[in-house]
């Protein structure tokens, strides 16, 4: 009898704490409501990507030098050089260089290594394709600078959450003069170089 | 509480018509015969249109909820997107598996979607604003929406595919197991009012306004009745049936076009008529927080005038579409809220706990009917 009546209360307290858990989650679905979306509209309005942003790889064939150190610190060997030795001058002569972005992984260490600069990563992110081989790009299409998100006429270009005022979480509506959170790189160097003379001043007659 | 003596007849539109008529010379029979199609056909464009706002809302609401802004290009704010899904699914092609049963096949999503949309026959939005007051009205829908499961299975059989199968038969086993809950706390419910009758259920819901709505005195009926009726409607908690990581669409599966609209058509119409029933049998249906006889008074106005009588027809209206559609908001919330349970605690959940409570419920109000008449519709 009492044994049943234990069943009984046990149910019911499953019951009541599993109700209570309902309304719990019920609140918080209901608080959810009245946060408003910050939905970036894509194909009409983009985010500015990062200051050194790993995009699709430009590529100066004037500068290259066919070295293939590009080719060596890339994981997975990707940059193709096409290169002859030109007997009589005793020069590499480049002919072609090409890399595939359907296999690159914007690591960026081409890019890092390369002597003359003849590489450098773009803001250019929107690389679908029909066909696969269409994205291994030649000396002529990595020579193509990307449009920029700020100079495209038919994009709003939208800030991202790191560039945006303290505590502003809406890119939408934000005015171009609204400066980011936290101190710019140039204000941190003028503070450092500040203190770095008033230390030297400081420690001058000491010297 | 109080009796059906004060209730007052209301706006009568078929009587107001049948007038007209008579004094264009018509005789009465002909006049009946005019008016008969008139409510049918307001009654089911309402359903349609009811749909549409309830598929808008349920894309839009859960976009909320999850911090999304939903359709917006298909008209403002996107009211256009079902008329937009509703035409797609229109103009898809109509395919009928090579190895199904043609004719059980298309009768399937017929017998899911007519009962729905002939229960609306008992939907009562103002005294005399409903198809027909018919006497045993809520028996009539219980009864009607236990042909439902058999359209379900019938569908998830003469599909041939074992996924149709299983959600048939799931849809099937729900449906009977949530049927008799369902139907207990409707049953404490009819004690109260004494009639099967929903307009008599309303009625006796008035008089001190919200007050006497009978959510206060039957809470725990109006709790389980409401956990049945999303899981006859195959809601999100309870929407096992169509579980697209278990049985890719359940029933639905080999169904495309305007068979799988119906489906779709059913469910949503069975929402609706879900949470307008839960406004008649709890709360209080047509009627306004504050009894419309009240307010009449206090302004002086007798409430057989025909312009207050219009107002009140009306307000009847708005307040019977407000409250259902409260209560479907609250199923869409409840639909990001709760996670899908497993069958086995959804059957045990049905026979284990609904079933003893409804019927503890009726057991209760029949003592205390008996204890307190007065409060209790003795």
């Amino acid at each position: 009898m009492f044994g049943f009546l234990k069943k009984v209360g046990d149910y019911t307290q499953d019951a009541v704490s599993a109700a209570r858990s309902i309304t719990q989650g019920l609140g918080v679905t209901f608080d959810h409501l009245r946060r408003r979306p910050i939905t970036v509209q894509y194909p009409y309005e983009k985010l500015i990507p990062s200051e050194r942003y790993r995009g699709r790889i430009h590529y100066e064939f004037d500068k290259c030098i066919a070295c293939e150190v590009c080719v060596r610190v890339c994981p997975i060997n990707l940059p193709v050089v096409d290169w002859v030795m030109n007997k009589a001058t005793k020069k590499k002569e480049l002919r072609n260089y090409s890399i595939d972005f359907g296999v690159c992984i914007f690591c960026g260490n081409c890019v890092e290594y390369c002597p003359t600069n003849c590489l450098s990563m773009t803001e250019e992110y929107e690389l679908a394709a029909f066909d696969r081989h269409s994205l291994n790009y030649d000396n002529v299409a990595l020579g193509r600078l990307p449009t920029s998100v700020t100079t495209d006429p038919a994009v709003q270009p939208l800030r991202e959450l790191a560039y945006l005022p303290a505590g502003v979480i809406d890119p939408h509506d934000v005015p171009a003069s609204a400066p980011r959170a936290g101190r710019l790189p140039e204000q941190v160097l003028e503070t450092l170089t500040k203190a770095a003379a008033a230390t030297d001043s400081a420690g001058a007659p000491n010297a | 509480m109080h009796t059906s003596a004060v209730v007052t007849p209301g706006l009568d539109l078929q009587a107001s018509f049948l007038e007209l008529l008579d004094g264009f010379g018509l005789s009465e029979g002909l006049a009946h015969l005019l008016w008969l199609p008139l409510p049918m056909l307001t009654v089911l464009v309402a359903a349609v249109v009811g749909v549409l706002v309830n598929v808008w809302l349920e894309r839009k609401i859960s976009a909320a909820v999850q911090q999304r802004i939903g359709p917006e290009y298909a008209g403002a704010l996107g009211v256009l997107q079902p008329l937009a899904d509703g035409l797609k699914l229109l103009f898809k092609e109509d395919i009928i598996p090579a190895k199904a049963d043609g004719l059980l096949f298309t009768l399937g999503p017929v017998l899911v979607l007519v009962p729905v949309i002939l229960s609306w026959l008992v939907v009562p939005f103002g005294q005399n604003l409903l198809i027909s007051n018919v006497g045993v009205g809520v028996f009539l829908w219980i009864a009607l929406s236990s042909i439902q499961p058999i359209g379900l299975l019938m569908s998830g059989y003469s599909s041939n595919n074992k996924y149709s199968l299983l959600g048939g038969l799931r849809a099937a086993a729900q449906s009977i197991s949530y049927e008799i809950p369902l139907a207990l706390s409707v049953l404490a419910i009819v004690l109260m009012s004494n009639s099967l009758s929903t307009v008599d259920i309303v009625n006796q819901q008035t008089g001190a306004g919200i007050l006497s709505w009978n959510i206060w005195r039957q809470p725990v009926g109006f709790v389980v009745f409401w956990i049945c009726a999303l899981a006859e409607c195959e809601r999100l908690p309870f929407d096992l049936p169509e579980a697209e990581e278990e049985l890719v669409a359940g029933y639905q599966t080999e169904y495309s076009g305007m068979k799988f609209a119906l489906f779709y058509l059913g469910s949503y119409i069975n929402l609706v008529l879900s949470a307008l029933l839960v406004s008649v049998l709890y709360l209080g249906g047509w009627g306004f927080p504050i009894p419309v006889e009240w307010l009449a008074q206090l302004l002086g106005q007798s409430v057989d005038a025909p312009l207050v009588q219009v107002i009140t027809g009306s307000l009847g209206i708005v307040m019977t579409v407000l409250k259902a559609y409260l209560l479907v908001f609250f199923a869409i919330l409840l639909r990001w809220t709760v996670p899908r349970v497993r069958i086995d605690p959804l059957l045990d959940l049905g026979r284990k706990f609904l079933l003893p409570v409804a019927l503890a419920n009726l057991l209760v109000t029949a003592a205390l009917k008996l204890a307190f008449p007065a409060a209790f519709g003795g």
